[in-house]
């Protein structure tokens, strides 16, 4: 029987390797713009994984753009050379190729290659989201048809509608859910979970940039969920430090007076666990978590005095503890780098006992 | 073809079985594989169900279950559902002997069986009626109970269906409906009880054991 | 010839021919013919989705403004989740599979119907009941919280839950028969020498679409039985206070959700793969790497299902395992594109609206298919679940992908099914209208979402008016489009030309037989020799006869071909 007579093969086609060229290029230039696109001007990163979840963003989007430009341009190129002309007979055919085994491997390999490190960069981000610190600062949200509720440490009473955090604090933020499911979501954190009942999950960032964002219900839970929503306040230290002892005043709770000889060292211990350990080891001052090792703060000869250049004694310890600090390191006697910041008392939800505490432990350690 | 139909050995049986037309091995080749096939959504079914028991059970610190009152319900009885079970699979054999003697063409024998099957299918789901009335879990009450009513409700259902198709089947094969060398309806009906018996054997284990 | 001979001359149970039915009912209301079943799938469908259409439009119009009242909120919760709930289970998984499946599957494989024409009847009538029931629950207050009515909510919801329960409950089981009865009809139906090398890749797409149908679904039935029970008896599966638990219910119902949405893409997958050989007039490139890929992407789509609650509350460890092999499923899809291009690549295209509609489909659900890598990364789902970038992902695969395959079938085969031709021209206005007004209305969600406008709301803040707005006028030319689809489908009902048996010169069994076939389909059944996508060849079956009712209105072959002239 008859055959049909294919079209002659004249190598890949006229123009692809230009065409690859050119596609190449845009999917360059359009990296450029992906990778230097300031997304913070659009939506702030006010908090620490913000910037890596950008990142791999980022990635992705360098990824998925240039598949799509590769895709859609030969598709457009194909359909441009390979149409069917007007001067083609009832009978015309394609080129019969059925199948390319080599290019087949390749296109199964490169894209594989692509997952791959799609994937490794993912679970790296990943790592880096379990290991996000938290722990200064653990507090509580509580999700309600159609509002939120935030407790904080030692607050009697809960806050709704209004959540500050101080900036610098590593957050701990617990979410469960006193009815049905609902979501808590900042976007200029990138982080959300959702808040179930019966279960709590557990939000972990550093907010760093003072504003004031959205926390926004994304679990469709009822009539007003298009309205669930809530104002986070990254404030300064010192606006948390007053917000929070207003709303203690608010409640009536005030704490009772400073008394650092009823500090017990046992009870500073556990609470330097709890609260410090996090950033402070008991080595010696050079062996740094994120703040100096307090072990030999009495004892070290290099280091006679404290971080704010006071000498050590109860009363200086205590005016850390009570104030924070985030000057410049004068341990040594002369004006020393910038140490970074260390929260103050309402950051770290202290008490006066709490201090008293901490201040009597420290000065035991030898 | 020289079997004759008073043959009754294995290899007649085979044989006799290849003579049938070819229309009709096409066809209960089809319906095999879709019998099997439904039998296999049906297992899926079952174990979500199971799925669900494993996970509730798994996410509370103390199985059985503290009630709201603050008392541990109690574990199921094992020794009356051992009974029941055992009757349940004797079902199992009488159904095999059925359809063993529907094959040797041996009638009266096969509606012995298959009453007996009949009879036991029924026994268990009376005592299934039984054991819903004994046990201290009641189904709204706990999640002990909603696994264990939904899950047994469940097969018990199956069990239900299952007696009527086989009633179904003894009076089709009474009437003449099927032959010694066409009878899909009874391959189905054995497949369907024996399925039934092995979802009781995961659900016993489960509820019973565990 | 070899292969009939081998079967002693006769080629299986189903190779002898009924007489016909007689009367309206048999013939159109109770028909045991899969190619009107197939018909009634595709009507009850169109109507389906006409209903869940209008239903998104009062969503885009209440989203016109910040406050919208056009429903009250709970009337709109109802809407949005009525849209949903119709769409993938009224619309999209019933035309896929009951409709052209049932039409053209058994065509393509030589066979002169599925393997249980009653339980396919009694599939189908369940369909429109379900249907009926679903949307009739608005009488009673219409669920409220999605198509996936996670509990608390659910339990708690209005009335018309527990009738979406029964109501998706039934579709589950008719989905179920389906998937039984074309597992068995693709598996032992198919003509002699139709291997599964042989056979075309709709059908490969519709056996992996029935495998998906047939385990899945009843893992949807068991946590809707559970939903229902909690709801009606006030049975413990979900109520944490009781020690339930709300994440079982989304295990179950991912289970089968996931799954689902292979179920609605597959079939267009197929379809696709097989507008292209026709409309490029060479072979599908790649085939058993296509074949293949579908079945791969079948049981992968069973490993996934919890990337839809990395928010939930899973341990933070099974993050990881749902994350990668998510991520794996990108390379079986990413095969498929490409061996798709590569089949234009040498072609000579002609652009049908069935080919504009499948040349869509790949730009529209590459796009689509990206952003869903996006979201399969936790971190980056930490940001997107439950927004609008999440809602404009689901449209792009599945308006772009599903219903735009779906519209691609209907230009292909609907000379094939009704005997009429539809106008080219209109086809080919609703295609541009459709794929323009279609990424207007939807590519602006992306960054909706991105920039914290949730899901599920009927007012959301002032800032995202201007790109909903966007999105709702787009919308309703969208919306518009539709109306040039159904006006072409009806005047070509009244007055569209007569269809000849192969108007495209396609090279599968269907387009052997008249258009329409007569109710037994082939006259005898062909002998198949080798996969139908060898235009340069003849046609290669053997025993092919031809129809005495078919019209001959071809032009003369040219001498020595075997090739039906082009229409």
């Amino acid at each position: 029987m008859a055959q049909l007579t294919a079209p002659q093969q004249k190598g890949l086609g006229p123009g692809f390797w230009p065409l690859t060229i050119v596609l190449t290029i845009l999917n360059a230039i359009v990296s450029y713009f992906i990778v230097v696109l300031p997304i913070d001007q659009y939506l702030p990163e006010a908090a620490a994984p913000a910037g890596d979840i950008d990142a791999l963003f980022r990635f992705m989007s360098v990824i998925g753009n240039a598949i799509f430009v590769y895709v859609v341009g030969y598709l457009l190129y194909f359909c441009w050379v390979w149409r069917r002309r007007a001067s083609d007979g009832p009978d015309a055919i394609g080129i019969q190729v059925h199948d390319n085994p080599t290019l087949e491997l390749w296109w199964t390999i490169v894209p594989s290659i692509l997952v791959i490190m799609i994937a490794i960069f993912s679970v790296r981000i990943w790592i880096n989201l379990q290991n996000s610190l938290g722990d200064v600062l653990t507090m509580e949200s509580i999700g309600h048809q159609f509002k939120y509720e935030f407790r904080y440490p030692r607050l009697k009473q809960s806050v709704y509608n209004d959540m500050h955090i101080p900036v610098g604090t590593p957050i701990t933020l617990h979410v469960t859910s006193a009815d049905v499911i609902h979501s808590f979501w900042v976007p200029e954190v990138r982080l959300k979970y959702d808040m179930v009942p019966g279960l709590v999950q557990t939000l972990r960032f550093t907010p760093e940039r003072i504003g004031k964002y959205r926390i926004i219900c994304t679990e469709f839970c009822g009539t007003n969920h298009g309205n669930m929503v809530a104002n986070l306040y990254i404030d300064s230290q010192q606006d948390f430090g007053r917000w929070l002892a207003a709303q203690f005043k608010a409640q009536g709770q005030g704490s009772g007076p400073l008394n650092l000889n009823a500090g017990q060292a046992a009870a500073g211990q556990q609470l330097f666990g709890e609260k410090c350990s996090t950033c402070h080891s008991v080595g010696p001052f050079t062996q740094k978590i994120v703040g100096p090792g307090l072990g030999h703060l009495t004892t070290d000869p290099n280091y006679p005095n404290l971080v704010t250049g006071k000498p050590v004694n109860a009363e200086n310890i205590a005016w850390i503890l009570v104030n924070g600090y985030q000057g410049p390191d004068n341990s040594q006697g002369k004006n020393g780098p910038s140490i970074g910041v260390m929260p103050n008392r309402q950051a770290n939800a202290l008490s006066n006992q709490d201090i008293a505490n901490l201040t009597a432990y420290l000065l035991s350690l030898k | 073809m020289a079997v004759s139909a008073l043959n009754t050995s294995h290899e007649a049986v085979a044989a006799r079985y290849q003579s049938v037309d070819p229309a009709y091995a096409d066809q209960r080749d089809q319906r095999l594989f879709g019998f099997v096939l439904f039998l296999i959504s049906d297992v899926v079914l079952f174990s979500a169900f199971i799925f669900a028991y494993l996970y509730l059970r798994n996410s509370v610190p103390n199985w059985p279950p503290i009630n709201k009152d603050g008392v541990q319900l109690p574990r199921f009885d094992v020794a009356f559902a051992a009974i029941n079970s055992c009757v349940l699979f004797g079902s199992g054999a009488t159904m095999h002997f059925a359809m063993e003697s529907w094959k040797h063409l041996n009638k009266a024998a096969f509606n012995l069986w298959m009453l007996a099957t009949i009879v036991l299918g029924i026994a268990f789901l009376g005592g299934q009626a039984y054991e819903y009335h004994s046990v201290q879990v009641t189904w709204a009450g706990s999640t002990m109970g909603a696994t264990f009513f939904t899950l047994t409700g469940m097969h018990g259902f199956h069990v239900f269906i299952g007696v009527i198709y086989l009633i179904v089947l003894y009076i089709q094969a009474n009437r003449g409906v099927y032959t010694g060398s066409k009878y899909f309806g009874l391959t189905a009906g054995t497949l369907y009880w024996h399925f039934v018996d092995v979802i009781w054997v995961a659900l016993f284990y489960l509820f019973y054991l565990m | 010839m070899a292969v009939a001979a081998a079967h002693g001359g006769a080629i299986g149970h189903h190779d002898h021919i009924h007489p016909e039915p007689e009367g309206f009912v048999a013939k159109y209301i109770f028909s045991l013919d899969a190619k009107v079943i197939g018909i009634q799938y595709m009507i009850a469908g169109l109507l389906f989705f006409i209903i869940s259409g209008l239903l998104a439009e009062v969503v885009r119009i209440q989203l016109l403004t910040p406050n919208g009242a056009i429903v009250s909120n709970d009337t709109y919760n109802g809407v949005y989740s009525l849209h949903a709930s119709g769409m993938v289970w009224m619309v999209i998984i019933p035309m896929m599979t009951g409709g052209f499946g049932n039409y053209i599957m058994p065509l393509m494989i030589g066979a002169r119907d599925v393997a249980f024409p009653w339980l396919n009847l009694l599939s189908f009538w369940m369909f429109p009941v379900a249907g009926v029931i679903l949307f009739s629950s608005f009488l009673i207050g219409a669920p409220d919280a999605g198509w996936t009515e996670y509990p608390p909510i659910s339990v708690q919801g209005p009335p018309g839950t527990t009738m979406w329960c029964i109501a998706i409950f039934l579709i589950g089981i008719s989905s179920t028969l389906t998937g039984i009865n074309f597992m068995v009809t693709i598996f032992k139906m198919r003509a002699p020498g139709m291997t599964f090398t042989r056979m075309p890749l709709f059908v490969w797409a519709q056996l992996a679409t029935a495998m998906l149908n047939m385990i899945a679904t009843t893992a949807l039935a068991g946590a809707l039985l559970a939903l229902f029970l909690e709801r009606v008896f006030d049975v413990p599966f979900y109520d944490p206070a009781r020690g339930g638990s709300p994440l079982l219910w989304q295990h179950m119902f991912w289970f089968y959700s996931h799954p689902a949405v292979y179920i609605m893409i597959l079939p267009a997958f197929g379809i696709v793969s097989e507008v292209f050989p026709t409309f490029a007039r060479k072979p599908i490139f790649g085939y058993k790497m296509i074949a293949f890929s579908s079945i791969a992407i079948a049981l992968l789509g069973f490993m996934v299902w919890a990337h839809h609650m990395f928010t939930s509350g899973l341990a933070p460890w099974l993050q990881l395992p749902f994350m990668i092999l998510t991520m794996v499923i990108a390379v079986p899809t990413g095969i498929k594109i490409f061996s798709w291009l590569a089949t234009l690549w040498g072609g000579k295209i002609e652009f049908h609206p069935a080919m504009l509609f499948a040349l869509g489909f790949i730009v529209v659900f590459t796009f689509g298919g990206i952003t869903g890598i996006f979201l399969s990364a936790v971190p980056v789902d930490l940001h997107e679940h439950g927004t609008y970038f999440v809602v404009a992902h689901i449209h792009y695969v599945l308006f772009g992908g599903s219903i735009f395959g779906a519209f691609a079938g209907i230009y292909y085969w609907w000379p094939k099914m009704t005997g009429r031709m539809l106008n080219r021209s209109l086809g080919v206005w609703h295609f541009w209208l459709t794929f323009i007004s279609f990424n207007v209305t939807f590519l602006p969600m992306h960054w909706l979402g991105l920039l914290g406008m949730p899901r599920r709301v009927a007012q959301y803040r002032p800032e995202f008016q201007f790109w909903n707005d966007v999105c709702s006028i787009a919308s309703f030319v969208l919306a518009a489009s539709t109306l040039i689809l159904l006006y072409n489908l009806a005047t070509s009902l009244v007055r569209g030309k007569r269809a000849p048996a192969n108007p495209w010169n396609a090279r599968t069994l269907e387009w052997t037989i008249s258009s329409p076939p007569p109710y037994y389909n082939f006259k005898t059944i062909p002998a198949v020799l080798k996969n139908p996508y060898n235009f340069g060849e003849p046609l290669p079956y053997i025993g092919l006869d031809p129809q005495p009712d078919a019209p001959d209105d071809r032009p003369p072959a040219a001498p020595g071909s075997a090739l039906p002239a082009h229409a």
